[in-house]
């Protein structure tokens, strides 16, 4: 992220979760919102794709393992959106481990990776360093 | 007006003949060379409950996502035992999307897969473990209670139990109480987890009268 | 049962009168009970909340795609001389086919070049009976300009309006169930279908057969517009998604690539 990309001092980072689950869901914006980040939630990749068109956000947290669109999936389709949604850093949440998921990660777009079960600290440090804010 | 009617199809012809062969011409065409065709089969047999063991046959052999789709449905139409059985080794599937396609199509029987609860629950592999707690969404509350209670009495991993715990704050009753506040004692270190229990046990106690 | 309301949860009274009726003593036996569909009560829920849904130009944002986005793509690829054709089903009461057709005459400046055919098709058959007769109140009118009810309907009294018959003329309306094989089979190359809050009553089995007569309807590349907030069931094995600033919408994949 350049210089100018970073958000204004002062402005709260928006991030977008986007989980099937209501549980992990809740769990993402008690703990990002504490941390003094603005949260919005989507239920699958579809209500997720509509809401990053029509506002702004610093970053999106996306689960794979989601019913009706994967979340490698959604990553791709908003790679390959115009050009403000394109570059969206993208964290996705993932049960398996093996370098195979990794790599697909790395070639859906994803900036970076977390392990469920995703622990507060890893999730406001990953958080941290997708959206620029002073660590 | 720029408008014009002409009529339901842009010919005019009758539908094709094929759809009317019967179901002996559809099994046979299931095993087509043209994807068109075998999913035409599939439609057509949805719902025939003498064609599952050629569903099934199909199925495992399917690349076509399409048509598995369709062939899918068949199965689901048919909902029977045996329907059950042809779709749950699609839980195993490599493909992410064909996985996702068993777990939705098996959710909408939770009559039919009952039997196979206890059996899928005890998986050794964990995904398939986390697979069978959706499968209890939409069965009655109290035989979700108590397959997903027995599951969280003994299961080893937390993102399973994660799942299972999600599961139960949908249709969960109070029966599920003591399990997950068990559950919640023995992952206490482990993050997410004491959390999402600590709520599903609260919207559960505080939406039943 | 008691509702508190000092609990993070809002109960409507229409739920809450549903959940009484079936004699469901929580919210997860209601729940479930919807899921299974046990005695219609999702029609029952539906009809609950349901008044008067439709007007003239709900979610105009999808016709708009049509004429900035869809129209012109389909064009592209479409030999020369073949009609558009576009069909609105359910069509309830006729509002959604004849603002197609409004729609398109107001504003989309090809509209004179090509011919385009309108089908509406519904299950009710008492819906398609006042789709055809075309007679309006103000409620359905709502959304429209001054101007644009005086262009297209003629006033038989205070209360209501009849559409202009040279419109009425424009749309055929029959009879369709979405899941009926049979009748769907009647159905084939459209270019847009408008299939809007149908689906999201079905229970899982039948809107896959919906969308999958759906995909059958539609021409190679043709597009399907679900309501707004609706997802296609199972997306990526029938139906691609096309993300455009107006609307998101589904498309037939274009070649048969599927491999044979």
């Amino acid at each position: 992220m350049t210089e100018s990309e970073r958000p204004v001092a002062g402005a709260k980072a928006r991030i977008l979760v986007v989980d099937d689950s209501s549980l992990v869901r809740l769990y993402c914006r008690d703990v990002l919102e504490k941390a003094g980040f603005e949260v919005e939630q989507a239920i699958n990749g579809i209500e997720a794709m509509e809401k990053v068109l029509e506002q702004t956000f610093d970053l999106v947290i996306v689960d794979v393992n989601m019913p009706r669109m994967d979340g490698f999936s959604f990553i791709r389709v908003l790679r390959g959106s115009a050009s403000h949604v394109a570059t969206l850093p993208a964290l996705v949440v993932t049960t398996e481990a093996g370098p195979h998921d990794r790599e697909e990660a790395r070639a859906a777009g994803a900036n970076f990776y977390l392990m469920k079960p995703v622990s507060e600290s890893d999730l406001l440090r990953h958080v941290a360093v997708l959206t620029g804010a002073p660590q | 007006m720029p408008f014009i009617k002409r009529g339901a199809s842009s010919t005019d012809k009758a539908p094709d003949s094929k759809a009317d062969g019967g179901a002996e011409s559809h099994l046979a065409a299931l095993h087509s060379p043209d994807a068109e065709v075998r999913w035409t089969a599939a439609r057509a047999l949805g719902g025939v409950a003498a064609a599952v063991p050629a569903l099934a046959a199909a199925l495992g052999s399917e690349q076509v996502p399409r048509v598995r789709e369709a062939i899918m449905t068949a199965l689901m139409r048919v909902g029977d035992e045996a329907s059950v059985r042809a779709l749950v080794p699609c839980l195993r599937s490599e493909d992410a999307g064909q996985r996702s396609a068993a777990v939705e199509a098996l959710q909408s029987l939770p009559g039919a897969v009952a039997p196979f609860m206890t059996a899928l629950l005890a998986d050794g592999d964990a995904d398939v473990r986390i697979m069978a707690t959706e499968l209890a969404r939409n069965m009655a509350p109290e035989d979700a209670t108590r397959v997903l209670s027995g599951l969280l009495e003994k299961e080893s991993h937390p993102n399973v139990c994660a799942a299972a715990v999600e599961v139960l704050a949908e249709v969960g009753t109070r029966d599920a109480v003591p399990a997950l506040q068990a559950c919640a004692a023995r992952f206490a270190g482990v993050p997410f987890l004491p959390f999402a229990i600590s709520t599903t046990i609260a919207r559960i106690s505080s939406i039943e009268s | 049962m008691s509702f508190d309301d000092s609990k993070r949860y809002f109960i409507d009274r229409r739920l809450a009168e549903r959940i009484a009726a079936t004699g469901s003593g929580s919210f997860q036996s209601y729940f479930a009970m919807l899921r299974s569909d046990a005695d219609h009560e999702i029609e029952h829920l539906v009809n609950a909340f349901t008044v008067n849904e439709t007007y003239f130009y709900r979610e105009d944002h999808q016709l708009r795609c049509m004429t900035a986005h869809l129209l012109g793509d389909l064009l592209r690829r479409k030999p020369d001389r073949e009609a558009i054709r576009i069909w609105s089903i359910p069509c309830s009461t006729g509002e959604e086919p004849y603002s197609i057709a409004m729609w398109l005459m107001e504003n989309w400046s090809e509209v004179d070049k090509y011919n385009i055919e309108i089908v509406a098709s519904d299950i009710d058959t008492r819906a398609l009976k006042a789709a055809a007769e075309g007679v309006y109140g103000a409620r359905a009118l709502m959304r429209l300009s001054h101007d644009m009810i005086e262009r297209y309907f003629a006033r038989i009294d205070e209360a209501q309006v009849r559409i202009d018959p040279g419109l009425r003329e424009s749309v055929q309306f029959t009879r369709a169930n979405l899941i009926d094989g049979q009748d769907m089979a009647r159905y084939r190359d459209f270019d847009i279908v408008f299939c809007r809050n149908v689906l999201i009553y079905f229970d899982d089995a039948s809107r896959r057969i919906a969308a999958e007569n759906l995909y059958d309807c539609l021409r190679p590349g043709g597009y399907i517009c679900l309501g707004h907030s609706e997802t296609m069931s199972r997306i990526s094995p029938l139906f691609s998604v096309c993300r455009f600033p107006e609307a998101i919408v589904y498309q037939r994949p274009e070649a048969t690539d599927d491999g044979k």
